[in-house]
C-alpha cells in the first residue's frame, strides 16, 4: 500500500512527532507508515484521514 | 529558506508524547524487576543452599516471574499498534532461543552437569533481555 503522507504532512508544516501526537501514536508508527514499512489498520487509515481533513482513498492507494 | 524549513520538519526526531511517557514508565516499571531479578539470581547462584534459602529463592523466583508478566502487560497497554507488532516479532524470536537454551539446560541437567538452578534463571531473563534488545534494535535502525 502506498501513501501521501509525508507529502501531506509537510504541506502542513507538521513534524513527525506532531502528526503522531495529532493521531495518538508513536513518532515510530508515523515513520514506518511514511516509509512504507507499515501499513495502518484501518482506524489508524481513517484517523489520518481525518486529521488531514481528507479521505482514506486519496492518502492511500494499492500500489 | 524553504528547503531548509522542509529539511528541518521532516527531520525532527523530537519524541512524541505516546514515547516519552512510555520511556518514563518503562524505567519507574523497569528498576524493581531488575532488582529482584539480580537478587533472585544472586541468591540461586549459591550451591549450597539451606532450606530457607531455598523457599526465600522459590519466593523471588515467582515474585520476579510475575513482576514480568506485569511488565510486559504495561508495556502492550501502552503500545500503539506498530509497536505492538515489533514487541511480537521480537518476542517470538526471544521466545525461541528460550526454548533452545531450557532444551540445553534440561540436557546438561539430565547428564548431572553441575548445579544448574541458576542457569534456569539465566535462561530466562536472558530471553527477556534478547526481547528487548530486539525491541529496541528496530526503532532504534528505522528513527
Amino acid at each position: 500500500v502506498k501513501n501521501r503522507l509525508r507529502e501531506l504532512r509537510a504541506a502542513q508544516g507538521w513534524s513527525q512527532a506532531e502528526l503522531a501526537d495529532r493521531c495518538g501514536v508513536s513518532r515510530q508508527t508515523i515513520n514506518a507508515i511514511e516509509a512504507g514499512r507499515y501499513d495502518p489498520s484501518l482506524p489508524l487509515a481513517f484517523t489520518l484521514a481525518g486529521v488531514f481533513g481528507l479521505s482514506i482513498e486519496s492518502i492511500f492507494s494499492v500500489g | 529558506m524553504e528547503s531548509l524549513l522542509y529539511i528541518s520538519i521532516m527531520t525532527k526526531t523530537a519524541d512524541d508524547r505516546l514515547t516519552s511517557s512510555a520511556r518514563r514508565a518503562s524505567l519507574v516499571d523497569g528498576i524493581p524487576v531488575i532488582t529482584l531479578g539480580g537478587l533472585t539470581l544472586g541468591i540461586g547462584a549459591d550451591p549450597d543452599q539451606s532450606a530457607s534459602i531455598t523457599a526465600v529463592w522459590v519466593a523471588l523466583s515467582a515474585a520476579f516471574t510475575l513482576s514480568i508478566v506485569w511488565v510486559f502487560y504495561r508495556a502492550f497497554r501502552r503500545a500503539d499498534e506498530y509497536q505492538r507488532k515489533i514487541q511480537l516479532e521480537s518476542m517470538a524470536v526471544a521466545f525461541g532461543a528460550v526454548m533452545v537454551g531450557l532444551s540445553v539446560v534440561g540436557l546438561l541437567d539430565a547428564i548431572d552437569v553441575g548445579e544448574l538452578k541458576a542457569h534456569v534463571q539465566m535462561v530466562f531473563i536472558g530471553g527477556v533481555m534478547l526481547w528487548l534488545v530486539l525491541v529496541d534494535l528496530r526503532t532504534r535502525f528505522h528513527r
